[in-house]
């Protein structure tokens, strides 16, 4: 048995550390590091409730949206007002849009590029990923990450400035749409479906959109083009359905409400597949691994309290958890969680794992946007896009939403008009939590247990794979 | 990586951007830098001649929003020539490397251009607990910043973090989050502050330095002069709006729908120094005040922790159009009227946002 430390962790956002026992060249238990701690929910308490919709987003520059719509949707029922329909359909565009540039940064710039690495240089594919993938100088990074800039343009409409915008507000958004703007919506809209057609899918996303089966998906990729079906043969070629099993679990808080209620639903997903509605109240945050001291377990009672010289502890991450079991939280989780089709069949045949990730965010990707076409659509440019709300009330609060990574939850609680505790649970919070009390490990902890690592030791790629598969967002994760 | 003597034009060429290409990323590169056309040529006969600067960016305690922004300039090329082609020699949110590899590039990186290169730091360090709250490599940020500060010709200081502290430094201050130049004291340092920073603004201040090898002309706080120098109120677009008298009294109301001045929702736009108002966000698509939001000051120091960021003034009646910029603030700042001739001179303003935060810190505690 051998102790090895991969570390520091690039392609990810922020700082990540794994620890791994190594045991006849296969990972035989893993401890993950959040490594970087900056005090969010502490600098929170004693202010006024609505400095959350400055400082919450601060948390994290790549998922800043949602955390502005987490906090605006505690202080939404803290004022007890009902956002705007108009605001609520903005800031599902900019919350969509971010989800998905989040979904290509990831696929494009943080985890395809392993594909590239010399490891791999026998296979016949290698040649083509190289090409396409090499970290910052392949060819795919020059066609997505202006296709990406151009998508962002929507938090220029819709929120003047990203990340970190302050449109988002309980009432609904700042900035009403005028014609000419929609227009631009649209035109931004139209350019980014164009960019998935031609380089992501290669097809109509009406088209990817149907399918429904992995026998379907097989006979879709075979002679495509575009990147999404060079990663499913290279997924295919290095059999990447059995690598980083999840823990079973799969959770989504539900997102992008509107008329028609939420565009992906809430809910539990257990490992064989039932789906039930979500027990939020059996959430709760366990310190004992965590450079914390223990207050209470509920994260509506909870605060957060650094305790850098706790012995048995790992990671600056607490350890969430629902109804004290581990739970997988991103996109695969969302869409299994909604009963898409294709997600839904996969995970069926071959669970949790890094392809199923990996496809569930790019079929995510594609039904953004349509969605984005659909609300700017219907967007009332006449009507209000902000309602008036009051002062925020004492009393205890919650907001729940669904970040590109997965769920994320923040915790409010107002007594005499200030915060008087703060507490966020982030996705990566959820998937790269460290052990609880009952020495369960977190999901990441658990799927790399068993990958097969060789002679490579901390440079096995497969072991890149594993953790990028859950696209971490370190910063969220112990803020 | 080649020999020192490589120029940054034979990096771009061996990345197959043409020579047409590159004369229009010097051309519109002295535009973005406000320098006439002959600078053009210079900046041409720059980078063909003189040996390219190396870039080395690191990330202390932070949120990337910094990165985030950069990536997505609209600066011309910026996708291919500043991202790929300058070479950020070292950037551990995009590079291929990981782990120890990814640490030995650095060490390498530093060895090899001892002296010549840039240090970009994103975020600051904390150095409660020994630095404990920020861990990279196995060892605190703050004693890799200086390791690298040391041997680095120049440090850029990305966004508030880096420059002044940011949120992250906000009462109490858990971390102890310490800008960079608290810690590093011997070494020239430019501060690019902002929320992020705005992307333009940041490949401006890359290319200027590898271009010409030296600081641009920096004011007393160490900013850049070029995109500093001005408030967002002196070239608000809702300026107007504010000289006649006219407000947003609440989000998405009738005043707002008509584009009035944001003033009275918190808008910091008459103390903050930044490029917003001129230069824009999201590829000059919008800033905030466009948004309806009011500016929060992202680019001040301690913006953090002036009092709300909404400073809502329930007292206030609603206006009349037209209304006298002087009686309308009277009221609003519930303080002297003369301190509200806020636009004439910038000492006035910083008066009155003086005695607003006195009034804020009375109502808080």
């Amino acid at each position: 048995m051998t102790r090895i430390t991969v570390g520091p962790f690039n392609r990810v956002e922020g700082d990540l550390e794994v620890r791994l026992d190594i045991d006849s060249g296969r990972v035989a238990r893993a401890e993950v590091t959040a490594p970087l701690y900056r005090g969010f929910e502490q600098i929170l308490e004693g202010r006024p409730p609505l400095d959350a919709l400055v400082i919450a987003p601060r948390i994290c520059g790549i998922c800043s949206v949602s955390q502005s719509i987490a906090a605006a949707a505690a202080l939404r029922q803290a004022m007890g007002v009902v956002a705007a329909p108009n605001g609520v359909l903005a800031t599902n565009i900019a919350h969509a849009a971010e989800n998905a540039a989040d979904h290509l940064t990831h696929f494009y710039i943080f985890f395809m590029p392993d594909f590239a690495r010399e490891a791999y240089a026998s296979h016949p594919w290698h040649g083509a990923a190289a090409e396409r993938f090499t970290a910052t100088k392949g060819s795919a990074a020059r066609e997505a990450l202006p296709a990406r800039a151009r998508l962002l343009e929507i938090m220029g409409v819709i929120a003047g400035k990203w990340p970190h915008s302050l449109a988002f507000q309980p009432g609904g958004t700042t900035r009403a749409i005028e014609l000419g703007e929609r227009v631009r919506l649209n035109a931004i809209a139209a350019a980014f479906r164009g960019f998935l057609e031609r380089v992501v899918f290669a097809d109509k996303l009406e088209h990817v959109l149907a399918l429904s089966t992995p026998d379907e998906l097989d006979r879709w990729r075979d002679g495509r083009g575009g990147d999404f079906a060079q990663f499913l043969r290279i997924a295919d070629a290095l059999d990447l359905a059995r690598l980083g099993p999840g823990p079973g679990l799969l959770m989504s808080f539900g997102a992008y409400h509107d008329a028609d209620g939420a565009r992906f639903r809430a809910g539990l997903r257990s490992s064989t597949g039932t789906i039930d509605a979500l027990p939020s109240d059996q959430i709760t945050e366990d310190v004992s691994h965590a450079w914390m001291r223990e207050t209470s377990l509920d994260p509506a009672e909870s605060r957060t309290e650094p305790d850098a010289d706790k012995t048995d502890a790992y990671s600056w991450c607490k350890a969430p958890r629902l109804a004290g079991e581990p739970v997988e939280v991103g996109a695969m989780a969302r869409q299994a969680v909604h009963g898409q089709a294709l997600i839904t069949a996969l995970l069926a045949d071959s669970g949790s794992n890094v392809r199923n990730r990996v496809i569930a965010r790019l079929i995510e990707t594609a039904q953004l946007a349509v969605s984005i076409e659909g609300w700017i659509k219907a967007l009332r440019l006449n009507e209000p896009f902000c309602e008036t709300s009051g002062e925020a009330a004492d009393g205890n609060y919650v907001g729940l939403v669904e970040a590109a990574r997965g769920s994320l939850g923040h915790w409010l609680a107002v007594r005499s008009g200030r915060i008087a505790r703060y507490q966020i649970i982030a996705p990566t919070s959820w998937n790269f939590s460290p052990r609880d009390a009952a020495g369960i490990a977190g999901p990441l902890e658990q799927a790399l247990v068993g990958t097969e690592v060789g002679d490579a030791g901390a440079r096995a790629v497969s072991i890149q794979h594993v953790v990028r598969s859950f696209d971490p967002c370190m910063v969220c994760t112990a803020h | 990586m080649g020999a020192t003597t490589e120029t940054f034009y034979s990096v771009i060429r061996r990345q197959g951007i043409t020579r047409r290409s590159f004369h229009k990323f010097c051309s519109l590169t002295a535009t973005s830098l406000g320098l006439g056309p002959l600078a053009s040529a210079r900046i041409a006969n720059a980078l063909e001649t003189k040996p390219r600067t190396p870039v080395i960016w690191m990330h202390g305690l932070e949120c990337t929003c910094c990165s985030e922004s950069f990536i997505r300039s609209a600066h011309p090329l910026v996708k291919d020539v500043v991202l790929s082609m300058i070479s950020l020699d070292y950037d551990d949110t995009i590079m291929a490397a990981a782990g120890q590899q990814a640490e030995e590039i650095l060490e390498e990186t530093r060895a090899k251009y001892k002296g010549q290169y840039i240090l970009a730091v994103e975020g600051n360090p904390p150095l409660n607990e020994g630095g404990m709250f920020c861990i990279d490599g196995g060892k605190p940020f703050v004693e890799k910043l200086k390791v690298m500060a040391e041997d680095a010709m120049a440090i850029i200081a990305w966004g508030a973090c880096a420059s002044w502290g940011c949120v992250q430094a906000a009462k109490p201050n858990p971390t102890q989050a310490t800008p960079i130049d608290k810690v590093i004291t011997n070494k020239p340092i430019i501060k690019v502050p902002g929320c992020p920073p705005i992307a333009e603004v940041m490949t401006g201040v890359v290319t200027f330095i590898t271009t010409f090898g030296k600081l641009p002309e920096l004011d007393r706080q160490g900013r850049p002069k070029m995109f500093y120098s001005q408030r967002i109120h002196d070239k608000c677009y809702r300026r107007p709006h504010f000289d006649a008298g006219q407000f947003v009294e609440e989000w998405d109301d009738e005043a707002a729908r008509k584009g009035y001045c944001l003033y009275k929702m918190g808008c910091k736009g008459p103390t903050t120094y930044n490029a917003c108002s001129t230069v824009r966000w999201n590829g000059g698509v919008s800033f905030p005040i466009q948004s309806g939001h009011g500016c929060i000051g992202c680019s001040e120091d301690g913006f953090w922790d002036k009092g709300s960021f909404y400073d809502r003034l329930t007292t206030i009646k609603q206006f009349g159009i037209e209304r006298n910029a002087d009686q309308v603030g009277m009221v609003a700042a519930g303080t002297v009227g003369a301190a509200v001739a806020a636009h004439a001179a910038v000492t006035a303003v910083k008066r009155l946002a003086t005695k607003r935060d006195d009034a804020n810190a009375k109502q808080d505690h």
